[in-house]
C-alpha cells in the first residue's frame, strides 16, 4: 500500500522541475495576503496538492521560526504576540552593528521564546517540563536524528491529495531540529481509528482524514510516547496523545493549526499557533534530497545554551 | 504607644515621599523632561542596557528588527523578608513570572526563629490579571488531590505591582503609557515617571537611572498604602545559569514606608524564557465572581 502511495509521488513531482527558493522580504514575518484561487478537486473539495515551502522552509529560517513560534513583526516598529494579540515593544535598527556568533545564537533563543501561547502540563509536570527544557541539548529526542514526529513536524512541505488519501512528505530539517526525513499516508475513505490499545506506538501514529466544510481535518493517534509535540520547551507527551490537525487552503496559502489531546499529562488540550505555508510559486520546484541527519554532539558541550 | 509611634513615622514619611515626588512632577511639568524623541531614546537605552531589546543575524533574521523579548522570567535567591511579627528571617525566594499575561508565583520559605525548633514557613502567593490566591504547593487546587487554593483577591494588585516594578515591567509600562512618560533629571540621574494602567490605574512610577542606563530605583506613588513601594537595584550582570545577555540585578531590596520589607540576594535569574504557567483554578474564579473586591 505505501510503496503504491509512493510511486505516485515522481509524476505529481514530475510537474515542478527547479529548487530555488523564492526570495521574500524578511525584514518583516507577516505572511502577504492569499493571492489566486483555490483549486478543486473532482469531488469539489479544495485541492491541497503542491509544494508548500513558498515562503522558506518550516524551521530552518528565523523569520518563520519566530512567526511559528507566536511573533508576528508588521514592520519595523510593531509586532504582536499571535496569541494574545498583546503588542510587544519593536525596535527598527538604523545602526545594523555587528554581531558575534554567541550574541546572534542567544538573541535567536529569546526570541524564539517570546510568545505566550503555551500547553498547560498537569502541575506535578511542571517542574519535568522546565528540567527538559533546561538540559534540551541532551534531552531534545530531535537531536538523535529521530522522527520529529507529530505535529512537531508541522504543516507538510509536500502534500500529495488523491481520491481517498494524502500523501504528506516532510524532508529532513537541519537548523533548529535536525530530523529525519518523514512521510505519511493518510486514508481519506470514511475508516475509522484502530483501537488505542490494538496500536503498536510510532512516530507519526494512525492518521484517518475528513473534510469539515473546506477544511481537511487529519486525526491521529496511536503514538509512541519518543517525540516532543511543540518545536520548543520540552513539551513531552504519553502514549495517549491525541492530535487533530486542520488544513485550509485560500489560493496560495495554506493554514495549519495542530490541537494536542492528552489528559495523562495536560490539564487542557493546546492547540498550536496557526501556521500559514505559501504554495511555491515555481512550477517546476522539487523537493531536493536533503543530506542525512547528523547526530549532535553535544559530549563536549560547556553549557546549557538552547539551541 | 510603640505602634502608634511607627504610624506617625509611617505617615510622615508617606508625606514626604508624596512632596518629593509631586516635586519631581513639577520639575517635569516646568519643562525639564524631554520630548517624545528623548523618551523613546532613553527607553531604548534602558532596554539595551536590560538586553531587552534583540536581533538576531541567524538564518535570515539580519533585517528583522530588534524586539522585546522578556516574558516570562524566573529568580531564585537568598533573601530576608518581613513577617507577619515584624521580623526578618532568613528566607528562600523563588519568584516565577510573566508579562503576557502579567502575572506571578513568589514563594517564600523561611526559616524559623527559635534556631529551629519551629517548623519553618512556606508561602506560595499567586496572582494572574485580576485573580489572587494562596497555594500549598505550586499548582495547587488546578486538579483533585493536588493541594489547596485559597483565594486572596484582595492582595492582586499589590502582587502585580511587583511584576511592574522590575526593571523590564519599567520598560515596558513606560512604553505602553506613550506621552504620558516624562524624562527628567535628579541630582544628575535621568527619572521616568509614568502612570500605570488597567488594574494598576492610578498608580504613577519613579523610575531612576544610573550613568549605564540601569534602573537602579523605583518608586510608586498612590492613594493605595499597599501600592506605595520603594525598590533598590544593583549589581546588575547576566545571573542566569543558562546565558541569555539579559541583564538583571543581583541584589534587591524593598522597602515600604521607609522600611526594608524583603532583601534579596540573586542566586539564578532565568531570563530565557522557562516553562512557567499561571492557570486560575475554578475556586479562585468563582471567589472572584461573588466577591466584592475585583
Amino acid at each position: 500500500m505505501l510503496a503504491g502511495g509512493l510511486c505516485i509521488l515522481p509524476t505529481a513531482m514530475a510537474l515542478a522541475q527547479e529548487a530555488g527558493r523564492p526570495v521574500m522580504d524578511r525584514s518583516v514575518n507577516v505572511r502577504p495576503k492569499p493571492t489566486g484561487v483555490t483549486p478543486r478537486a473532482p469531488d469539489g473539495h479544495p485541492d491541497l496538492t503542491g509544494l508548500w515551502n513558498g515562503a522558506g522552509d518550516n524551521l530552518g529560517s528565523i523569520p518563520n521560526q519566530l512567526h511559528n513560534d507566536g511573533i508576528a513583526i508588521e514592520s519595523q516598529t510593531s509586532s504582536h504576540d499571535v496569541y494574545s494579540g498583546a503588542k510587544i515593544a519593536t525596535w527598527p535598527v538604523t545602526e545594523r552593528k555587528p554581531i558575534d556568533d554567541t550574541e546572534g545564537e542567544r538573541s535567536a533563543t529569546l526570541l524564539r521564546r517570546v510568545g505566550s501561547n503555551k500547553p498547560i502540563y498537569r502541575p506535578k509536570y511542571w517542574e519535568m517540563v522546565k528540567e527538559l527544557d533546561s538540559n534540551a541539548n541532551e534531552e531534545d529526542p530531535s537531536n538523535n536524528c529521530m522522527p520529529a514526529g507529530i505535529p512537531r513536524a508541522g504543516p507538510p512541505p509536500y502534500i500529495g491529495q488523491f481520491p481517498n488519501y494524502f500523501i504528506f512528505i516532510y524532508p529532513g530539517e537541519g537548523g533548529l531540529i535536525a530530523t529525519q526525513t518523514m512521510y505519511r499516508m493518510i486514508p481519506a475513505d470514511g475508516r475509522k481509528h484502530t483501537p488505542l490499545q490494538d496500536l503498536d506506538g510510532t512516530y507519526t501514529g494512525e492518521s484517518v482524514a475528513h473534510w469539515d466544510g473546506d477544511t481537511l481535518v487529519v486525526d491521529s493517534w496511536g503514538f509512541n510516547s519518543s517525540t516532543w509535540f511543540d518545536q520548543l520547551g520540552g513539551d513531552f507527551h504519553s502514549e495517549n496523545m491525541h492530535v487533530v490537525e486542520r488544513f485550509h487552503r485560500d489560493g496560495n496559502e495554506l493554514t495549519w493549526t495542530a490541537t494536542v489531546d492528552d489528559p495523562d499529562v495536560l490539564l487542557e488540550p493546546w492547540t498550536t499557533n496557526p501556521r500559514i505555508q505559501l504554495l511555491n510559486p515555481n512550477p517546476k520546484a522539487i523537493l531536493q534530497e536533503v543530506l542525512p541527519c547528523s547526530e549532535r554532539e553535544f559530549a563536549h558541550a560547556v553549557s546549557k545554551d538552547h539551541h | 504607644m510603640l505602634k502608634e509611634a511607627n504610624t506617625i513615622r509611617l505617615s510622615l514619611i508617606t508625606v514626604v515621599m508624596v512632596f518629593a515626588f509631586q516635586t519631581a512632577q513639577a520639575q517635569t511639568n516646568n519643562g525639564t523632561a524631554g520630548n517624545t524623541a528623548d523618551v523613546s531614546k532613553t527607553l531604548k537605552s534602558v532596554a539595551d542596557a536590560l538586553g531587552m531589546a534583540r536581533r538576531t543575524n541567524r538564518a535570515g533574521g539580519g533585517r528583522l528588527p530588534e524586539i522585546d523579548v522578556i516574558n516570562r522570567m524566573e529568580i531564585w535567591g537568598d533573601a530576608t523578608s518581613t513577617g507577619g511579627s515584624g521580623t526578618a528571617p532568613k528566607t528562600e525566594y523563588h519568584m516565577a513570572f510573566s508579562y503576557n499575561p502579567p502575572a506571578e508565583r513568589v514563594e517564600m520559605t523561611r526559616a524559623s526563629q527559635d534556631g529551629g525548633g519551629a517548623a519553618s514557613q512556606h508561602i506560595i502567593q499567586t496572582v494572574r490579571e485580576g485573580y489572587a490566591w494562596n497555594e500549598s504547593q505550586p499548582g495547587a487546587g488546578l486538579e483533585p488531590g493536588w493541594g489547596t487554593a485559597t483565594p486572596a483577591m484582595s492582595e492582586a494588585k499589590a502582587r502585580l505591582l511587583q511584576v511592574w516594578i522590575l526593571p523590564y515591567g519599567v520598560v515596558k509600562a513606560a512604553i505602553a503609557a506613550g506621552d504620558k512618560t516624562k524624562i527628567s533629571t535628579e541630582n544628575e540621574a535621568t527619572v521616568i515617571t509614568y502612570p500605570l494602567s488597567g488594574q494598576l490605574a492610578g498608580v504613577t512610577v519613579k523610575a531612576t537611572l544610573d550613568a549605564k542606563n540601569f534602573v537602579t530605583k523605583v518608586v510608586t506613588q498612590a492613594d493605595n498604602p499597599a501600592l506605595v513601594i520603594e525598590a533598590d537595584y544593583s549589581e546588575y550582570a547576566d545571573h542566569g545559569e543558562i546565558l541569555s545577555g539579559v541583564n538583571s540585578p543581583g541584589h534587591i531590596v524593598q522597602k515600604q514606608g521607609g522600611r526594608p520589607v524583603l532583601d534579596i540576594r540573586i542566586k539564578n535569574w532565568d531570563s530565557a524564557g522557562p516553562y512557567v504557567v499561571f492557570p486560575v483554578p475554578e475556586n479562585v474564579k468563582k471567589a472572584a465572581a461573588q466577591g466584592p473586591s475585583r
